[in-house]
């Protein structure tokens, strides 16, 4: 039986990286979640990217579970949805850029810097894009530590 | 030059504009359907509070009265998104066609 | 050599300003040599408020990340949501979803029209363009409820139905529609005003666009046949024809003409779905709280690419929720563009349509723009009012 697009772009992934590609998954039709260690992060992005043709990058976000944070570069090309997952440690938020290889990355990666506190390194110009500068340093918003507290009830009328 | 010849027809053809709220208020077509201000009946309301756990924006506000338990609606916070009415069992809430709801005060705005 | 600067404030609150971000361009005589951009002056918090309600409290909030792409980010999120479930919707409602969307883009790019009439300085265009804009306002308002936040789609369908009297009115409405989108397809090449300030302006060559990530009619453009709705289809989109447009002259010019015969398209795409419109039920119920996973759904907005992520945790809330809406992935691309290198110059006089032709939808753009003449160590600061004034001079 004949592979499909997701499976062949999964099976290339995992004989280049080895054992550092942790999980697969294919959803539906076009979309496929990859999740890989922090190391080979920017090689498995730079082989999708220069060797097989899926160079557009829709975006570049993360998410707060917990005690680590996951940071997801959404890649498309070839008529599928890839998504590159990969964990970082809440007490070293590190992780190497992707704007050597493609230049559009730089305004999702300084969204990322600036609501969740994560680094990337080799970055051309990090800093603020949407807080203002006197918000307080060492605050992200978008974690989880930081609750929404309501100024004033929906019925207190002046 | 087909500009100047869209120019000369519109001179003479009807205006554009509507006057409204001056001259042509009843000239303004409102459809059926549209979603304007809010009306509940209290004969057919059960309270189950199905309307409070679907609005969006806080409107409702769930009180007890002689018969039950029943909701108050604060019409100034209301986004006419017309959840309430998809959701009530009984059909005593309805969103009429009414688009002008303003009031000077803020108790003007209290639905019972 | 003493060098003196001159500095003309015009703070944030002035009586001429519309809205608020801010440009700082670097000019040597009339050549634009480098843009900075600080954005962020309506960030709203939306993806942080949306952890904090329902899922279906959600969708007058998601509704209400734009006001007039407003159907993409429903459809997005709706979508998205149903993956999660991994229940589709009735045949019907995917019907009725194109159609809404369809109208519109009709309606996003007849606004647009009109705006660029405005900058380039020929507001008779902009006039016409928005008068024949409030007959698709009315179509929608038949068949919506409302003329701008639609609340039409909902989780697992449509609200409302499609009754006959209303696809009476809406066939009347696209050949009136049509007949007046061929007018502007004559009337715009030949123009004179508009030619001279859009033809060879504002060049983004196709390596850059790909390189840079440009979406939507930037991208096709600069001669990409990209879209959405033909790489990866979603609801009815694989049933209903139609043809990508794409011109490959990369300039202001290239970014209107795609977009009228965008709005042409359309107008087919809104005859074919009523025609062939299936029979059925509009909408099957969910329960409250969709299983555990994550799901990614795209859809082409009016402006380009728009995307969403949810993850969910078996509670009715969501765990996280991310939204990019296009115009950020068009922003790179602009600053590129208005730049000059090579043998392309940019000058000042483009400025206002360039940065028109973007669509921006970044609901507060600060007309404050901020020059600096590094060689002769001169700064200044102007409202748009006094620029448009100034280009218009020339």
């Amino acid at each position: 039986m004949s592979t499909s697009n997701e499976e062949h772009i999964a099976s290339e992934v995992k004989s280049l990286l080895g054992e550092n590609l942790l999980e697969v998954k294919i959803p539906r039709p076009r979309r496929l979640f990859l999740k890989v260690s922090r190391e080979a992060y920017k090689q498995a992005a730079k082989h999708l990217i220069q060797n097989m043709n899926i160079n557009h990058v829709s975006t570049i976000t993360a998410a707060d579970s917990g005690k680590e944070m996951d940071v997801m570069a959404y890649l498309f090309g070839r008529g599928v949805e890839v998504t590159l997952k990969a964990t970082v440690p809440k007490e070293d938020p590190k992780i190497p850029t992707l704007t050597d290889i493609v230049p559009g990355a730089t305004f999702y990666e300084r969204e990322v810097f600036d609501l969740f506190g994560i680094v990337f390194e080799g970055h051309p110009n990090l800093e603020r894009l949407i807080l203002p500068e006197d918000w307080p340093a060492g605050v992200y918003p978008l974690r989880k530590e930081y609750k929404v507290t309501r100024l004033k009830g929906p019925r207190e009328v002046e | 030059m087909s500009l100047a010849v869209e120019l000369l027809r519109n001179l003479v053809s009807r205006r554009a504009t509507v006057l409204y709220p001056f001259k042509d208020r009843e000239k303004v077509h409102v459809p059926e359907g549209l979603r304007g201000r809010l009306t509940f009946n209290r004969q057919l309301c059960i309270g189950c509070g199905m309307c409070f756990r679907v609005c969006p924006s806080e409107t409702v506000e769930m009180i007890e009265d002689e018969k039950g338990k029943r909701p108050r609606f604060y019409l100034d916070r209301c986004t006419h998104c017309q959840q309430c009415e998809d959701v009530c069992p009984t059909k005593a809430i309805g969103l009429t066609q009414q688009f002008e709801n303003f009031g000077f005060d803020r108790k003007e705005m209290i639905l019972e | 050599m003493s060098t003196t600067i001159f500095k003309v404030p015009v703070g944030p609150q002035h009586p001429a300003l519309k809205e608020p971000e801010n440009f700082t361009f670097y000019v040597e005589g009339e050549n634009v040599v480098k843009v900075e951009a600080r954005i962020g002056y309506a960030h709203k918090g939306i993806e942080k408020l949306m952890e904090s309600k329902t899922y279906l409290q959600n969708i007058p909030l998601v509704e209400r990340i734009c006001g007039i792409c407003n159907t993409a980010h429903t459809v997005c999120y709706t979508q998205n949501i149903e993956y999660l479930y991994e229940k589709p919707p009735p045949r019907r409602a995917e019907y009725l979803r194109v159609l809404i969307e369809e109208l519109n883009r009709i309606h996003s790019h007849l606004l647009w029209l009109g705006v660029v009439g405005h900058e380039v300085g020929f507001d008779t265009l902009f006039m016409y363009v928005w008068r024949d804009r409030e007959l698709i306002l009315d179509l929608i308002e038949a068949l919506t409820g409302n003329r701008v936040s639609m609340s039409f789609t909902t989780i697992g369908g449509t609200r409302r139905d499609l009754t006959p009297q209303v696809e009476h009115r809406i066939r009347k409405g696209m050949d009136i529609l049509e007949e007046r989108t061929k007018y502007y397809k004559r009337t715009v090449p030949i123009d004179p005003t508009i030619s001279a300030r859009s033809k060879g302006i504002g060049i983004l060559t196709p390596d850059e666009a790909v390189q840079l990530c440009a979406v939507g009619p930037m991208r096709r453009a600069s001669a990409i046949k990209e879209d959405v709705r033909k790489d990866d289809p979603y609801a009815a989109h694989d049933e209903v024809p139609f043809n990508v447009i794409s011109y490959d002259t990369c300039d202001f010019y290239a970014r209107i003409m795609v977009r009228v015969d965008e709005t042409l398209e359309s107008i087919d795409m809104v005859r074919y779905c009523l025609d062939h419109m299936p029979s059925g039920p509009v909408r099957i119920r969910l329960p409250n709280t969709p299983p555990v996973g994550e799901a990614v759904s795209k859809v082409e907005a009016p402006r380009g690419e728009d995307i969403h992520y949810v993850r969910s945790n078996g509670t009715d809330k969501p765990a996280r929720y991310k939204v990019r809406a296009p115009t950020l992935g068009n922003l790179a691309p602009l600053l590129q563009s208005m730049t000059t290198r090579g043998r392309y110059e940019v000058n000042v006089a483009d400025i206002p349509v360039l940065l028109a032709g973007i669509d921006p939808c970044m609901c507060c753009m600060d007309r404050m723009l901020r020059f600096i003449e590094p060689s002769k160590g001169k700064s200044w600061v102007w409202t748009m009012e006094q620029l448009k004034k100034y280009t218009r001079k020339m």
